[in-house]
């Protein structure tokens, strides 16, 4: 027993875990009555949606071949793999090096306040940003007028061409999400020993030396999972579009993205069955990266 | 107009550095840091301030001008207290009083759902971590596969289903789907699995406690700050959620605030000019949206002491 | 201690798939258990009279769904019918592309219950997909006596006929007018155009003469109705249930085109939305015409823009020279339909009816331009002694409530939307709409085929 107890919260051998698998099923049975009622039925239902037409009938492949012959489909993909590059590129550099910031900030107080002031967008979801966002990417009345006409905008529709929505969602995207995920990487380098860095400092490395050959690679995990969960989140890119397509009353973000073609097939069209293909697509894509991530991380053992 | 809200929730930062000595966290200076910040690194954190938090500015001192003044005036500009006081009493004269209703109903199905999630969330999450039955592995892929899955359509099953046992129009329709929360299981089951020693559970269990004991006794005492994360998450995913209220309540008298807001944006001239003299101008709207969001700061800032500080308490044990 | 390991690994893997059975099990139970309670219809048990199948008539509480500016509505009705018990429940109305009363019609429709009797939506295209789905009832086959048809303005209704059948009653009417600064008029000495061509001329003397000085927007997403309609252009003509002939490039779509290109280049025709911020602040005191609908007076120049009273009047849409029959568009409107599978349907008339027709609502309290043509002579009357408006805006009014072209129809997918994301952002790059009128019909072909339309072209 003692030799298993060097690490802390860990031992290798499954001992104390073979006790009591009774118990194990009683701790979770609630939790599995609703992952079945609210997680497993309804996805099952969506997935024979997806290789079934109106009449319950299989289809096979039909329904993905019919979306994918949609005149928007080619064109979603293309976008949400370009908002994926800025998204992913701005949340990995930005939040982590936020963090970072904040971390070597002495006074504590400030550092909480900061945490505090950039998270108060993620409270703005949805229906409640549309108006700010209105407002802010007109050059008219946007406080930040006089930085989109220096750079050459002086409408509203100007700014919202099509050229530049990668780039706008981007930023509607990391103003709501990035605050959330900065005090989650804050809360990783907290766990970092002090010693290490202690030793780094006593060793005369300066803050990016330290940075880049301790912390980020302590955080690598860290990394590797928001990117995971950013790039479902992208790939299944819905609000933001939606949002600047309420706001600009349709001339920007309306079929932007894959998510919002099956919206629009669901409650458009009523076509429920092309719908849930394009969210088979979605999800397989999702898993497949996860999968990659889960193998190689050994997420599913003890730890 | 219907959007889907539901945002992947984050994971928690798990004791990334084994066998660490504990060290007390709450030292006011850590060792290799300055006092006087490097001014790039002063510049950058003003710079994403401002990023963050004009927009936001913007939002509070729309609540206190007129429409015309939104337009006209300068957007950083004060309004006037007197507009601010006008702007109150329309909003809460719309439908009398819905935006107090609406906030009422968010937070009854936010935190009966909050209830429900803690409840079987971190048993379960202490179970896939901590103890060993078939199907561990099978629950947490059957998890992982849910959660990847677009809401869109989701929505029909799931309709069917509440119709099936007749819940439709209940708050249960709501609160029901919201507490189903695989996030906060996976959070808990991270959690468990590297900040909790097992000698602790070992040993309970070899004084004769039940696993039921073993899990009141030592696991829970030590688990307030995962329960304040998977509290702050959850709520967070329920008070901003869309999409699920919006197609299954049939009243409005029902609807969350975030919904509420989306009919308040229905009826701004700007989006839909034929609403005549029911009208809800701009700032109204403005001013709503700010009483929706400061329930979730409030939350926000209550747990914050848990979010970053104490998950390493169970790591300084062992 | 290596071979109780190897025993629990076994077990682990064993019992693992076991227990993914019994999850696969009970979700195919459920799964089940909900196809078996859901779908299928009611059907009703009465004879097919006037033209459907009525559902079983249980009487109970009407069950009418608004938008809150209708609200008032339904609740004066109420006020006016205390022993008719209702249910009012308002919802967005479908506006702002809302998809709304569809997606719950189809939820309601898989759960067989749940309609609304009476239903307002703020879109014209409703009976595009509710009538295929059974949602609305035939008015014109003995529900509704032809008698009280007739009232409506000449082409009123025609987003509600589908072969014939009348399958929803228009609420309001927004037909085009040329709304103009009557004070800036005469200090100018200008004369108010009758023909499009005047119009243009106008436009390019004020160009010379009033630089900064607008006739006219072609920034909003209705733009297409109010130009391309009156000028009868051949984007939108609706041919059948899902049937639609597109021509955008014909004659009357591409003299109207660069009408608008040469206004636009003078900086007379604005490219801004009349709604946006930078109209608000730059444009709104400086229009001397404005050619839009019905509903401008009141939502534009009093509501938003708030330009004083005394100084807005009403002249007939231009036309083109030499055209025999006057054409105006439209934009927007809202339409009143009534459950195919209600169970209240005398009740669920009589309110239709009166809410329709009535003087008590439609001339006295509704917002805008009634579609009954009687209750919208008592509607202007009230709008001209508000003593906002100058000169006669009644007769202009009226005389355009019957000229809306019926040449550009209601489908299911919406002309607004595919103006708004195929040409405005061309407009709002600079570039000219003649040349960009063959996409604009490739877009409108698109949307109308992955609706489910034959489409000619």
């Amino acid at each position: 027993m003692s030799s298993t107890s060097t690490r802390a919260g860990r031992t290798g051998a499954p001992f104390s875990r073979r006790i009591a698998p009774r118990a194990g099923h009683g701790f979770v049975a609630a939790y599995v009555v609703l992952l079945i009622v609210f997680g497993v039925v309804p996805t099952v239902y969506a997935i024979y949606f997806a290789f079934t037409n109106a009449g319950n009938r299989f289809t096979g492949l039909s329904n993905f071949t019919a979306a994918a012959a949609d005149f928007r489909f080619i064109p979603a993909v293309e976008h949400v793999a370009l908002y994926l590059v800025f998204w992913l590129a701005a949340l990995v550099v930005f939040v982590v090096g936020l963090a970072l910031l904040l971390h070597r900030l002495a006074v504590r107080g400030v550092s909480r306040s900061l945490r505090f002031l950039y998270y108060i967008p993620g409270a703005l979801a949805g229906a409640a940003s549309v108006m700010v966002w209105l407002f802010l990417l007109d050059p008219t009345v946007s406080p930040i007028g006089f930085l989109l006409r220096a750079l050459g905008y002086d409408t509203f529709g100007q700014l919202i061409a099509p050229g530049h929505l990668a780039v706008l969602f981007t930023c509607i995207a990391f103003w709501t999400g990035a605050g959330g995920w900065i005090v989650v990487m804050y809360g990783a380098l907290n766990n970092i020993s002090t010693d290490i860095l202690e030793a780094a400092r006593i060793d005369g490395a300066g803050p990016w030396r330290t940075a880049r050959q301790i912390e980020i690679p302590l955080l690598r995990k860290w990394i590797v999972y928001m990117v995971i969960l950013a790039f479902a989140g992208g790939t299944q890119l819905f609000v933001e579009p939606q949002l600047l397509s309420q706001a600009s009353n349709g001339v920007a973000g309306r079929d932007y993205s894959l998510n919002q073609l099956s919206y629009d097939f669901a409650f458009q069209n009523n076509n429920v069955n092309g719908a849930a293909a394009i969210s088979v697509e979605l999800m397989l894509i999702g898993l497949i990266v996860a999968a990659v991530f889960v193998a190689r991380s050994r997420f599913f053992d003890a730890d | 107009m219907p959007t889907d809200t539901r945002r992947p929730a984050l994971p928690v930062p798990s004791g990334t550095a084994r066998g660490a000595r504990p060290r007390r966290r709450e030292q006011p200076r850590r060792a290799g840091r300055r006092m006087l910040p490097n001014p790039l690194a002063a510049v950058v954190l003003m710079l994403f301030l401002l990023f963050f938090v004009v927009p936001v500015l913007w939002l509070v001192l729309a609540a206190t001008k007129t429409d015309g003044q939104l337009v006209q005036s300068n957007p950083l500009a004060f309004g006037s207290w007197h507009a601010l006081r006008v702007n109150w009493d329309k909003l809460t004269a719309y439908q009398s009083d819905a935006i107090f209703l609406w906030l009422r109903n968010s937070a009854v199905y936010s935190f009966g759902a909050l209830v429900i999630t803690l409840c079987v969330a971190i048993p379960a999450g202490y179970a896939l971590a901590m103890t060993e039955f078939r199907g561990r592995r099978a629950l947490l892929v059957a998890t992982l596969v849910v959660m990847l899955m677009p809401n869109t359509t989701l929505v029909v099953p799931l309709f069917l289903e509440i119709n099936a046992v007749h819940l439709i129009g209940s708050m249960w329709s709501i609160i029901l789907p919201y507490a189903f929360y695989p996030f906060g299981v996976y959070l808990t089951y991270i959690y468990f699995s590297t900040a909790l020693p097992r000698e602790l559970l070992d040993a309970a269990r070899l004084d004769g406690c039940s696993e039921f004991g073993a899990f009141t006794r030592v696991a829970l005492p030590l688990a307030a700050p995962i329960v304040a994360l998977v509290g702050f998450f959850s709520f967070v995913a329920n008070w901003t959620n869309y999409f699920l209220p919006y197609v299954m309540l049939p009243q409005s008298s029902q609807f969350p605030v975030q919904v509420g807001l989306g009919t308040l944006l229905d009826n701004v001239p700007q989006f839909n000019p034929t609403v005549g003299s029911l009208a809800v101008q701009r700032p109204e709207l403005a001013l709503a949206t700010l009483l929706a969001i400061i329930p979730v700061l409030v939350v926000f800032l209550f747990s914050q002491r848990f979010l970053v500080a104490g998950l390493l308490a169970g790591a300084t044990k062992g | 201690m290596t071979a109780k390991v190897r025993a629990v690994s076994a077990k682990r893997s064993g019992k693992g798939r076991r227990r993914a059975g019994l999850l696969a099990a009970g979700g195919a139970l459920a799964l089940a258990a909900v196809t078996a309670c859901g779908g299928g219809t009611s059907t009703g048990s009465a004879a097919p009279q006037q033209g459907f199948t009525e559902a079983p008539q249980a009487g109970g509480a009407l069950t009418v769904w608004v938008d809150s500016t209708r609200l008032a509505a339904a609740q004066l009705y109420h006020k006016e019918h205390p022993s008719v018990k209702m249910t009012i429940v308002t919802y967005d109305g479908d506006a702002n592309g809302s998809n709304y009363l569809q997606t719950k019609v189809d939820l309601f429709d898989r759960t067989g219950s749940g309609w609304p009797d009476v239903v307002f939506s703020t879109q014209n295209n409703e009976v595009s997909w509710a009538v295929p789905a059974a949602f609305t009832a035939p008015l014109n086959k003995g529900l509704i006596p032809q008698s009280t048809l007739a009232g409506w303005a000449t082409g009123a209704n025609n987003p509600c006929l589908v072969n014939g059948t009348l399958y929803c009653l228009r609420n309001d009417l927004a037909q085009t007018v040329l709304w103009y600064n009557s004070a800036l008029m005469k200090r100018w000495g200008y004369q108010v155009p009758a023909t499009w061509e005047q119009y243009e001329a106008l436009g390019q003397k004020v160009a010379a003469q009033h630089p900064g000085y607008l006739v006219g927007s072609a920034g909003d997403t209705f733009t297409p109705e109010i130009f391309m309609w009156a000028s009868k252009c051949g984007a939108n003509q609706i041919t059948g249930a899902k049937k639609v002939t597109v021509n955008t490039t014909s004659a009357n779509c591409t003299r109207m085109a660069s009408l608008l290109d040469t206004l636009i280049k003078d900086k007379t025709m604005s490219t801004s939305s009349v709604f946006s911020s930078d109209f608000d602040k730059n444009d709104a005191g400086k229009i001397l015409m404005l050619p839009g609908p019905a509903w401008y007076g009141g939502a534009l120049f009093q509501g938003t823009f708030k330009t004083p009273k005394g100084q807005i009047a009403v002249a007939p849409m231009p036309q083109w020279s030499g055209d025999s029959a006057p054409s105006v568009g439209n934009v927007g409107g809202g339409t009143w339909l009534l459950s195919a599978h209600s169970k209240n349907l005398k009740a669920a008339t009589a309110f239709l009816t009166w809410v329709t027709t009535s003087n008590d609502y439609q001339a006295k309290v509704a917002p805008g331009y009634p579609a009954y043509a009687a209750a919208a002579k008592i509607w202007l009357a009230n709008q001209a002694s508000s003593g906002y408006y100058t000169g006669d805006i009644t007769a202009p009014l009226q005389a355009a409530a019957n000229q809306v072209w019926p040449g550009w129809g209601y489908g299911q997918f919406s002309q607004e939307a595919i103006w708004a994301s195929t040409v405005t952002p061309g407009l709002n790059a600079g570039k000219a709409i003649v040349s960009m009128l063959p996409a604009w019909q490739k877009a409108i072909v698109n949307y109308a085929s992955s609706d489910g339309y034959q489409v000619k072209q």
